[in-house]
């Protein structure tokens, strides 16, 4: 295990790098001077050329990139075009909260998708099986923001069961973040619980027609146990591969649920800093997402050498 | 469905490759893509709800009752109403014009990030792909790198180069969409490519633009309008999330998205705003999901739609794997030792089919094997032996269901067992050994991990004694060093060895019955020699009977005491080996030995038996055989030819008196 999480590793530093070397290109790509963007209209030609100098862009490229790298790795992504606020402080006090709104949707996911998936498995062409996936094709169609207005109309004006707004840190009272995050944590799951449970579903189905499944009834195991522990490991294997996937595109769907929860993740930090172009802020929020991508990769690579004895190297 | 023709234009030649048929093959079966698509339910609900965002995108200002802009400050906020269908927003603008003009910014916002994403991801991709080498290792990395980032993110960051707006958000949009399309032109290139080489091609000269002009783009038709179906859904989503959001469409145009944003606002005064736009998103995403679906089931090739044995009733039948029949009394099992581990009389097995009338697969089947004793169970495949198999073992699979008059293991009636008794019964009165040993060992667990808990949850044994025993079985089924190897995985063994501990596990609760289907089948031949020895060694020393499931003479001769022909779900002769070998009684069982090296007489020629075996559902009404039998005569297909006993030699055949049939040395 720890050779495949070193072999891992090393091959997701070649991703980081492109991925630094795309977002730290934003900045030439800018039309006009980035300089001219902060100083605003009314300045002077001398006040632009020295926020020019201040932000090392009289340097030739590979030297900026050079010098944005080195700093980068060392934890400094820089500080915001707009106020001095250092942008690794910025994230850093937001990244906690997408995260767990992130994780507790993981956890919806994981928990609808595989439940439904497997009973639609149990019985193919069945009226379970017929109510999940039909259940499913609507969940994949569901805006997640849409479903988290109807979700906060309902359980959080109508019957007041949750907070329609806000987010109280786990830190703080555990009650209260469970129930703050509740709501949002169903209104972005479920979209990914409806991929999960496609893709359960149809592995599960695969996998109940195989010999080792047969055998291990003709040995007498009882059908829960050969279901849920012989099946259910193989079948988890195409899951696992969508799930690491699903996890990148909740991290991004949480940036607009968080929205109509008025919960200040990373969400309300990007879509300020792209609307007033703060290139250093847009390229914090990306390079700290990827790392969260990359470990969630790392992890999920792990679960499927843990599934699949033939994945782990020899 | 002039749609997916694959064709560039009228005359152009089928492309006529070997192996890559998929453009002939549509070519051909336009008729059979229309017929599964619009097979499907929900074809044409989902086509009328596209028809209608078409038909309100395009003709918006001719159908909406108002200006989508004009704001009435005295009508703000209102629920439905005769003049406002959909009410009004906060500045009194009506709902129902707004979303009208919200399916042509749908329609706008398709149009524009579906060409930017087929525009440059599909040139590339080609580009990429047929150049390979370092223009496709970096492409592929930077698209591998694209992909890995949150799709908004990667929107966001060129929305922070491009600024906010429709058309600049999915210029952004098809950016990020363009990786599909990249990877799929790249894939089919790089496909076509590796043919190329196997038919040298490009030695013969042809050229890049004759390659992708007759090869490629043909077969790249079909699923780029898969590809362009299903993304269209994400691109509805996005474009409602972002205008959400505030990136695309900005106020006070009406898009979908701006709505929620308005709804969002008052959703605590007013919910109902919420309502009409959410809808449209849904059901317009939904309706295309659906349509693409439909597209790509109908144009792949049929996978997973031949379905031989569909249940088309799942009823009663097949919920009770096992049924019992009321009891015949004792005359029915005239003959059976009173000792015997296993008696099945006159078992039958059916399946539903989708024409409704029961698929007979297994009809009157009656043996019995005893302690110590082996029977071989002999025919052709698909004449029912495996599935009389798992009907000993109650494992019919669904939606099959058997019936018996008595199906007797270790003396207890498993036809007329609950589910746990029938579990309890199943490794401990009788166990199976299967064909293929690669893959009836679960690929996921140790093998030592799958012999302890069968040992401790069938017998009670604690985790350590588990473990010891199972060092004993495998030792015992002739495993070296066999201590080391319960850490090893299945797919580290050799075949012979998975077979091994096959056995190991179908012994592990010392069984009275052993089920062997074919268990040599499936491995080499030196092999196979050693696991019949074992098999009988094994027998012998812990006197367990023994039904062995084969289609190889040789290894009947081998390995059993008695033997059972089955021919077209029924057994057709029955008795022992030697006796069934010198003078076989049925025409079958003399074309079988006929065709077997190692027992036709020396110096003729093998036979091989004429015809194929009829499938279930066509077998004929009078003896099953006739059709190839050499001695067919009328009364042959008269009526269903009863079995007759003589001793212990049992019979199908009417003709048996008359005929003097060939047996083996």
């Amino acid at each position: 295990m720890l050779k495949l999480a070193a072999q891992r590793l090393v091959a997701l530093v070649p991703l980081l790098f492109i991925v630094s070397l795309l977002t730290f290109s934003i900045t030439d790509l800018l039309p006009g001077n980035p300089a001219d963007l902060i100083v605003g209209d009314d300045a002077t030609q001398e006040q632009v050329d020295l926020v020019h100098e201040r932000l090392g862009l009289d340097q030739p490229w590979p030297q900026r990139y050079w010098d944005w790298l080195t700093d980068a790795v060392q934890g400094d992504l820089g500080t915001s075009f707009f106020n001095s606020v250092e942008v690794t402080d910025a994230v850093l006090l937001r990244l906690p909260v997408t995260l767990s709104l992130t994780l507790a949707a993981v956890v919806v996911a994981l928990f609808i998708g595989i439940s439904a998936g497997l009973i639609a498995a149990l019985r193919p062409g069945g009226w379970t099986d017929r109510a999940a996936t039909a259940g499913a094709t609507i969940g994949q169609a569901l805006p997640n923001f849409w479903l988290a207005l109807v979700l906060a109309v309902v359980f959080a004006v109508k019957i007041r069961w949750f907070p329609a707004t806000g987010y109280i840190p786990l830190t703080e009272s555990p009650g209260a973040w469970l129930r703050s995050i509740t709501l949002p944590a169903i209104a972005l799951g479920v979209g990914a619980a409806a991929i999960l449970a496609r893709q359960t579903r149809s592995a599960m189905v695969g996998v109940l027609q195989t010999d080792y499944v047969r055998a291990a009834r003709a040995q007498g195991l009882s059908a829960r146990r050969v279901v849920l522990k012989h099946a259910l490991k193989n079948a988890m294997l195409p899951v696992v591969t969508v799930l690491a996937f699903q996890v990148t595109v909740l991290l991004g769907g949480a940036i607009i649920v968080e929205q109509v929860f008025a919960v200040n993740g990373l969400g309300s930090l990007a879509v300020t800093a792209v609307r007033r172009q703060d290139v250093p802020l847009v390229q914090g929020v990306v390079i700290v997402s990827v790392i969260v991508v990359v470990l969630v990769q790392l992890v999920t690579d792990l679960l499927y050498g843990y599934l699949n004895p033939k994945a782990r190297p020899s | 469905m002039t749609l997916v023709s694959p064709d560039s234009g009228p005359g152009a030649p089928p492309a006529s490759r070997p192996g890559a048929g998929a453009a002939s093959d549509l070519l051909g079966s336009r008729q059979r893509f229309a017929r599964r698509f619009f097979a499907k339910r929900a074809v044409i609900p989902a086509s009328l709800i596209v028809l209608a965002v078409l038909v309100a995108g395009i003709f918006a200002p001719w159908l909406a009752p108002y200006d989508p802009l004009d704001q009435s400050l005295l009508d703000t906020m209102q629920g439905p109403s005769s003049e406002h269908w959909l009410g009004t927003d906060d500045l009194g603008r009506d709902v129902l014009s707004r979303l009208i003009f919200g399916a042509r910014i749908a329609l706008i916002a398709v149009a524009q990030a579906m060409t930017v994403a087929v525009v440059i991801g599909v040139p590339i991709g080609l580009f990429i792909g047929y150049m390979g080498g370092w223009w496709d290792r970096i492409v592929m990395r930077v698209v591998e790198a694209v992909v890995s980032v949150p799709g908004i993110m990667v929107v966001i960051v060129i929305i922070t180069v491009l600024g906010t707006g429709l058309t600049k958000a999915m210029i952004a949009l098809g950016l990020l969409f363009s990786t599909a399309f990249l990877r799929l032109a790249r894939g089919l290139v790089v496909a076509e490519r590796e043919e190329l080489y196997v038919r040298a091609a490009r030695v013969v000269g042809a050229g890049t633009v004759r390659i992708v002009r007759k090869q490629i783009l043909p077969n790249i038709a079909a699923p780029l309008i898969v590809q362009i179906t299903l993304t269209t859904g994400a691109v509805l989503l996005a474009e409602a999330g972002l205008s959400f959001l505030g990136l695309a469409v900005q106020p006070p145009d009406a898009s979908w998205g701006t709505m929620l944003t308005t709804a969002s606002r008052f959703i605590n005064l007013h919910p109902w705003l919420a309502l009409p736009p959410g809808i449209a998103i849904a059901l317009v995403v939904l309706a295309v999901n659906l349509l693409g679906d439909a597209i790509r089931d109908s144009i792949g090739r049929g996978v997973g739609e031949t379905a031989v044995l569909r249940p088309g009733a799942d009823g009663a039948a097949a919920r009770s794997s096992i049924a019992g029949r009321p009891s015949p009394g004792p005359q029915a099992r005239a003959g059976v030792p009173t000792d015997a581990v296993l008696v099945v009389s006159s078992l039958h097995v059916q399946f539903p089919s989708p024409r409704g009338v029961p698929l007979t697969v297994v009809s009157d089947v009656s043996l019995h094997v005893r302690p110590g004793e082996t029977l071989g169970l002999v025919g052709e495949s698909g004449c029912g032996k495996s599935v009389t198999a798992m009907a000993v073992l109650g494992l019919v699979p669904e939606p099959g269901a058997a019936t018996a008059e008595a199906i007797l293991v270790g003396g207890q009636d498993v036809a007329a067992m609950s589910r746990r008794d029938l579990e309890h019964v199943r490794g401990t009165q009788a166990a199976a050994v299967f064909q293929d040993p690669t893959t009836s060992l679960n690929p996921a667990f140790r093998i030592g991990d799958q012999l302890s808990e069968i040992l401790r949850i069938k017998r009670g044994m604690s985790r350590s004694a588990a473990r010891k025993r199972a060092v004993e079985l495998l030792d015992m089924v002739g495993i070296p060093d066999a201590a080391a190897r319960t850490r090893s995985f299945p797919h580290e063994l050799s075949g012979g060895m998975a077979q091994r501990v096959a056995i190991a596990r179908a012994l592990s609760c010392e069984p009275k019955l052993l089920i062997a289907d074919e268990p040599t089948t499936a491995l080499d031949v030196t092999v196979q020699a050693e696991v019949l020895a074992l098999l009988r060694d094994l027998q012998r020393e812990l006197g367990m009977g023994m039904l062995f499931i084969t289609h190889d003479l040789a290894v009947v001769a081998d390995i059993c005491d008695r033997a059972a022909v089955m021919y077209a779900g029924e057994i057709v002769e029955q008795a022992e080996v030697t006796e069934l070998f010198a003078n076989p009684r049925h025409p079958y069982t003399e074309g079988l030995l006929g065709a077997v090296p190692q027992t036709a007489h020396r110096g003729t020629a093998l036979r091989s038996i004429p015809g194929v075996v009829p499938q279930p559902g066509e077998w004929p009404t009078g003896c099953r055989f006739a059709p190839r039998c050499p001695y067919a005569t009328a009364e042959c297909t008269a009526a269903p030819i009863a079995s007759v006993t003589q001793d212990t030699h049992l019979f199908r055949c009417v003709r048996a008196a008359e005929l003097t049939l060939e047996g083996a040395q």
